[in-house]
């Protein structure tokens, strides 16, 4: 018997009014991994990731977590999610000992001592106030509220993109960490691509309220090659294969999903990097239908 | 949950209790002399004939006393101090700060995180304004001897103003739905709450029920123009005098036909007598207090309620 | 105890470079046979890496029978490791590389086109292998 999956949506849409912010996205998130959701403001990530939680009800579609609708609110799901929201609000005139305290008045599971035996490691103190501590401390403190939950899916919105490096790297430690505990699955999004290799096994990429590409990291950058040749007249565009290609006067350079397949005498296959190949799906129009694998 | 909301919320509501404390005292300072006037107690002055300490103090009450009036009046803004301070945060300050999303991916699903929030806070609203309501009601009491059935009396005494807080309270977590975010979501539900209020007092509450319609005939020789038998404390909706034809004279030209009433000097009800000219008032009377206290707190009651199951109803599908 | 690092510039995928990491180590005799590898938490703590990258590397030096992992103890460096390259292939590989260099030198080529020059055969070489 298999257990269901951490999340999977089955072309989940959401429509604010006149405007969809996200269309037809299936995506299912392997159990225990780390997966990152990559795209630029606007792409529908926020949209996606309260979907994730129950914080939004789709439009179309359907959204399961561990099999169960989040939108209808149960306790069994509300209690298997942990969100942490984009600028990790608090109660910020909450003391941090406040802040754990209404965790465990809110929540069935609530590891209290682990999460002050966490923050003591960190050096915060449980009097201060939540909105006097610095800004990597906050995220800290919402992390330590989030985990001390001890949830099975746990859901970030760029939780990195107001920290300074050192912050940015004690958050990683703090995350990675709990994932080595097991048992845990994480979805974040961001729209930097530089750290992604070192936390993620797993990518989805977003564009205009689409998913334009998902896969694992690794397999995702051995089918992907960079095709250095002379120039080529016809357009191979339409070729589901080439994800980009650009031409200058005496050559040709070509971004192909085409996994091991053999190359034209007279041109060469480079690797391409994990920013280079999230860009390139990034820049392809929003017409573009693509098939996802 | 109720730790949590006493701790999100405990700022605004010792607030409240402190200012409802500080009006109480001030009331009870300002009451104590008002009611030595009346060392009997104030009631028995209330049906005539008034003996000479009643009519004494009566005219002592209206002397000295006369600022009372408009104490009473601003004691109307009460509920919605209170109940409007504690419901417009309710909601708005969590949109505002985006602690919803903290708030509501806790394992508390979202309708019951609110009824929570809304039964606690407005239980404590419901409870200082009937503290208050208390000592306005001992407050007021000799100034019963001026009137009362309006709202330096009705709207502040018997279960009315809880119904007003209620109302206020709703209209605050509304608001604050709506608006998302606390201040606007005050200043709107100020708005409805005196556009409500005003409504029902000055225009519907007066046909809660058929109002008492009285022709009576000038005694000739009494001397006495007022309605001797009409309580101080009905509610008069229009009043004058009716001719032999039928006709209401109110107003200005009732002032005008009282002034041609005193012209010969002596005694009027004379010559509105002579004339067939009858007095008419049309007034609710002081009698019907509790069945207008009813409809009146059902009114408002009802309101709150709507308005509560409208929050609850839109907070499980919107977006926010 | 040995320390991983991690070049996220580099190009080369994580999992791959911890891999490199211990080969390196063992070839140079940092890490002796019955050594113990960090365990996976201490790397995850340390270079704020996913834990799912380091057990994928520590799989793939099992594969190579760099090292075996034990339940609940750790994973250590195998006693037997796989044939080193002898010295004497070595030597004569180094001497290879320094007259080839010397001729490219020679030819007009600078550090960089030397370097290009090498990652282009290089790969060409691999694909070849791996065809």
């Amino acid at each position: 018997m298999t257990t269901p999956p951490a999340l999977r949506t089955r072309n989940v849409g959401k429509r604010y009014r006149r405007a969809w912010a996200l269309r037809n996205c299936s995506l299912e998130l392997p159990p225990g991994r780390v997966t990152a959701l990559v795209g630029p403001n606007g792409a529908g990530k926020t949209t996606l990731l309260r979907l994730s939680t129950g914080l939004l009800a789709p439009t179309a579609g359907s959204v399961e977590v561990f099999g169960e609708s989040p939108a209808t609110n149960s306790v069994r799901v509300l209690s298997r999610i942990s969100f942490l929201a984009q600028d990790h609000p608090l109660y910020r005139h909450f003391s941090v000992a406040d802040l754990l305290r209404f965790g465990r008045s809110c929540n069935i599971r609530f590891d209290h001592d682990l999460a002050v035996r966490r923050l003591t490691q960190l050096g915060i103190s449980l009097d201060a106030r939540a909105g006097r501590l610095s800004g990597g401390q906050q995220s800290q403190v919402a992390l330590a509220l989030a985990l001390a939950k001890r949830p099975n899916l746990l859901v970030l919105d760029e939780p990195l993109s107001r920290l300074d490096p050192l912050a940015r790297q004690e958050f990683q430690q703090t995350l990675m960490g709990a994932v080595a505990d097991g048992d845990l699955t994480v979805l974040f999004s961001s729209h930097a691509v530089d750290e992604l290799e070192r936390v993620c096994d797993h990518l989805v990429v977003i564009n205009y309220g689409r998913v334009v590409l998902r896969g694992e990291i690794d397999a995702l950058l051995a089918e992907h090659r960079v095709l250095v040749g002379p120039r080529v007249r016809t357009d191979p565009r339409g070729s589901r294969s080439v994800i980009e290609i650009k031409h200058s006067d005496r050559h040709t350079t070509m971004l192909v999903r085409q996994g091991a397949a053999p190359i034209m005498p007279g041109w060469q296959a480079n690797p391409v990097g994990l920013d280079e190949l999230v860009l390139a799906y990034l820049r392809r129009p929003a017409d573009h239908e693509e098939q996802i694998a | 949950m109720t730790w949590m909301v006493w701790r999100q919320h405990r700022t605004e509501v010792v607030a409240l209790a402190i200012f409802v404390s500080v009006i109480a005292t001030a009331l009870v300072v300002l009451g104590r002399p008002m009611h030595a006037l009346f060392p009997a107690g104030s009631a028995h002055c209330l049906t005539p004939p008034l003996d000479l300490t009643c009519r004494f103090a009566q005219a002592r009450l209206t002397q000295d006393y006369g600022y009372s009036t408009i104490v009473l009046i601003l004691l109307n803004f009460a509920p919605y101090a209170i109940g409007g301070f504690l419901g417009a945060p309710l909601l708005a300050r969590e949109l505002e700060a985006g602690t919803w999303q903290l708030a509501w991916t806790q394992a508390v699903p979202r309708r019951r995180w609110l009824a929570v929030k809304v039964m606690v806070l407005g239980t404590v609203s419901v409870l200082l304004v009937a503290g208050l309501s208390a000592v306005i009601g001992w407050y007021r009491q000799p100034l019963d001897l001026l009137g009362g059935f309006d709202i330096t009396g009705f709207d502040l005494t018997g279960i009315a103003p809880m119904a007003y807080t209620l109302f206020a309270f709703a209209l605050g977590v509304a608001a604050g739905a709506v608006l998302r975010r606390s201040l606007p979501a005050a200043a709107g539900a100020f708005v409805l709450f005196l556009a409500v209020r005003f409504t029902v007092a000055g225009w519907i509450r007066p046909h809660f029920r058929m109002p008492v319609t009285r022709i009576d005939a000038f005694v000739p020789g009494s001397g006495d123009l007022t309605d001797g038998t009409s309580n101080v404390r009905d509610m008069i909706l229009s009043q004058g005098f009716i001719d032999a034809g039928g006709r209401h004279i109110t107003g200005l030209g009732a002032v005008i036909l009282e002034g041609k009433a005193r012209e010969q000097g002596g005694d009027p009800t004379v010559y509105l007598h002579d004339h067939g000219i009858q007095r008419w008032v049309v007034f609710q009377p002081i009698a019907r207090y509790w069945p207008f206290q009813l409809i009146e707190t059902v009114t408002f009651a009802g309101l709150a309620v709507l308005l509560l199951a409208l929050v609850f109803w839109r907070i499980r599908r919107t977006a926010f | 105890m040995f320390h991983f690092r991690l070049d996220t510039s580099s190009g080369v995928p994580p999992y791959l470079q911890l891999v490199h990491q211990v080969q390196q180590a063992v070839m140079l005799g940092f890490l002796q046979p019955g050594d113990r590898l960090p365990l996976i938490r201490e790397v995850v703590e340390s270079l704020a890496i996913n834990p799912n990258t380091v057990a994928k590397a520590y799989r793939q030096l099992e594969q190579e029978n760099l090292v075996t992992g034990r339940q609940g103890h750790g994973t250590f460096v195998n006693d037997s490791l796989p044939a080193a390259v002898p010295p004497a292939t070595y030597t004569s590989l180094r001497l290879g590389l320094h007259t080839w260099l010397r001729r490219a030198y020679a030819a007009g080529l600078d550090d960089q086109a030397i370097a290009a020059l090498f990652a282009a055969v290089h790969h060409q070489t691999k694909a070849a292998e791996t065809a």
